[in-house]
């Protein structure tokens, strides 16, 4: 038999998980080095610093404003999808710029499995670090409230799950922009301020296709919150009538079902998409 | 003999620009050195080879298998890349162990593989330090390692050699032969001459995106009947075997080389003449020291066919 006439070959299937799970722990440790984790710290933390300096003043500021201010506004509309977008967005294209992409192409993992794996490890790293923000936020503004343990913390964990469920769109459609274009910073900040900035708040169907909508939704949803509270933020989203309201199944469904099937996308792209590193020798 | 990477009438375009023109290239097991100048598609060939790059026309086949999205053949060939890139925040030993892993191979057996692959590129001392520290040579080296860690059948190594010190490249060229003896067909690219000459006989000569020769080094010079064979004959007495050569119907010419002592003799029939050369050594008065053809250095070879 010639080498023109060898028959496909099949790789043995307990070197795929291995091979994943390494992928996974790489991007990982990628994304946990370097400074943009630093700079992404810092931001995190200047918030919390704001909302202990806003709780010890002579005349402190209330913990349900800064509650709406800081942790359902900021962190949704701005924290938490420039987290998304600077880690997501350079899932390929940061190995690319470092060349190192290579290594990754010639090993005996499926491109598509390659891109899915560093998307989920990158989503892993941008829940942990939202969660983190969001924990760091409540405490910050409730801790030594009496109700603290008690309403503040579950509020808090359920918090966490709907960041989680947003870094999930946030991530897939960002993942997708960096393979897009290689201006996905610029384009992903554009998308941030007019797509989930200005067109989440304006009271008109078009909102359903931002995630913020589905973010505010399930916040009135499942955080339970205090009856002023609710109020301030129906008032303030245009959301009074919750009847009128997906319902959190749905919410959650659409959520994922949209990181689902941009991320499939993505992969498919990924898997076609000639990725051509630059030589010494080449222009 | 059974090809091991077959390019059939392969052409690839980057937009207007061309890397590779109707290439049609079969390469054969064993050591195989890829050569030309900077811009002539040895990078190509091999992102082609080893599946980064789709062909825009033609298939390119290693054992036999397409290699675009082929995972399953990933397994059996390594690349090492032109390019000085790295996780630098790693070890050496770290790196090397990420891509064992990535290969497939467990934790256990990542980790004794990339003992074994630093070991054989002289890099165990050092395997424990930081990427980002480690000079030329290593980061050649590691690169090397990062290759051959998961046992492939056929190794690309593109440019492998560039940068390094002398001790490193003697290593280097000494780790690349013991895997061609070992049974690796090893597809060699550079564009200095003496390095892949230094590694194996049998090349493949690129320019342009064109082959322009494959094969043995004296087979590809045979091809060039325009040029003459160039040897070059040492001896005290120069002047002297000029005088006989002069008479000999297969010597097209003769230049004294005065620094040397020796003479630069041009022939068409180097068999005949190669045939001659015992009788003239032994000839009263002559006592040849040395002779060499200049032919078979690659430099020359190139040079020929580049300009031919």
């Amino acid at each position: 038999m010639t080498a023109t006439d060898a028959p496909p070959l099949r790789r043995p299937l307990s070197d795929m998980p291995s091979a994943l799970a390494a992928l996974f722990v790489l991007t990982v440790r990628q994304h946990t080095h370097g400074r943009r984790l630093l700079v992404l710290g810092a931001l995190y933390l200047l918030p919390c610093v704001l909302a202990l300096v806003l709780r010890n003043l002579p005349k402190p500021a209330p913990a349900e404003a800064l509650e709406f201010a800081l942790i359902f506004s900021l962190l949704p509309h701005g924290l938490a999808p420039l987290t998304a977008l600077l880690y997501a967005a350079g899932v390929v294209s940061d190995e690319v710029e470092d060349q190192t992409l290579t290594y990754l192409l010639v090993r005996s993992v499926p491109r598509w499995a390659l891109y899915l794996t560093k998307l989920l490890a990158t989503l892993c790293v941008t829940t942990a670090l939202v969660a983190a923000a969001v924990a760091g936020l409540y405490a910050a503004i409730y801790a030594g409230t009496p109700g603290f343990w008690d309403e503040v913390l579950p509020r808090a964990g359920r918090a966490v799950a709907v960041t989680a469920l947003a870094q999930v769109g946030y991530c897939a459609l960002f993942g997708f922009l960096g393979l897009l274009t290689r201006r996905s910073l610029i384009a992903g900040v554009a998308y941030i301020v007019a797509v989930e900035g200005v067109l989440a708040n304006l009271d008109f169907v078009g909102r359903a296709l931002t995630v913020v909508y589905y973010v505010r939704t399930l916040t009135l949803r499942w955080l339970d919150l205090p009856p002023e509270q609710m109020r301030r933020c129906q008032e303030v989203w245009g959301m009074a009538d919750l009847e009128k309201l997906p319902s959190s199944g749905v919410c959650v469904l659409t959520l994922l079902g949209f990181g689902v099937v941009v991320s499939a996308l993505s992969a498919l792209w990924f898997a076609r998409t000639e990725f051509r590193v630059k030589t010494p020798g080449s222009d | 003999m059974t090809p091991i990477i077959e390019f059939d009438g392969v052409s690839k375009w980057y937009g207007n620009v061309i890397g590779l023109n109707k290439l049609t290239l079969h390469v054969p097991a064993g050591v195989t050195g890829l050569l030309g100048p900077n811009g002539a598609g040895k990078s190509t060939l091999l992102q082609l080879a080893t599946g980064q790059l789709r062909p825009s026309q033609g298939t390119v086949r290693v054992l036999g298998q397409d290699v675009w999205d082929n995972p399953a053949l990933n397994r059996l060939i390594g690349l090492c890349p032109e390019q000085d890139a790295f996780y630098e925040w790693m070890t050496g030993h770290d790196f090397v162990r990420t891509c064992a892993r990535l290969s497939g191979l467990g934790r256990r057996d990542a980790s004794e593989a990339a003992d074994r692959a630093m070991d054989r590129v002289g890099m165990t001392e050092h395997m424990n330090r930081a990427i980002r520290g480690y000079s030329k040579g290593m980061r050649q080296r590691t690169k090397l390692a990062q290759a051959l860690v998961h046992g492939p059948r056929v190794l690309f190594l593109d440019e492998p050699l560039t940068g390094t010190d002398p001790v490193a490249r003697r290593d280097l060229i000494e780790a690349v032969r013991g895997l061609g003896a070992a049974g690796c067909s090893v597809l060699v690219s550079s564009h200095v001459l003496h390095e892949v000459q230094a590694l194996t006989p049998r090349i493949v000569l690129l320019h342009r995106g064109r082959l322009v020769a494959e094969g043995h080094v004296r087979e590809i010079r045979d091809l060039i009947d325009k040029h003459p064979h160039r040897i070059v004959l040492v001896c005290d007495k120069y002047r002297d075997l000029a005088a006989r050569l002069a008479a000999c119907p297969d010597v097209n010419g003769i230049k004294f080389l005065d620094r040397e002592s020796g003479l630069l003799v041009e022939t068409r029939q180097p068999d005949d003449f190669y045939a001659r050369l015992p009788a003239l050594a032994l000839a009263d008065g002559v006592a040849l020291r040395e002779v060499y053809s200049e032919d078979d250095n690659l430099e020359a070879v190139f040079k020929y066919l580049v300009n031919k």
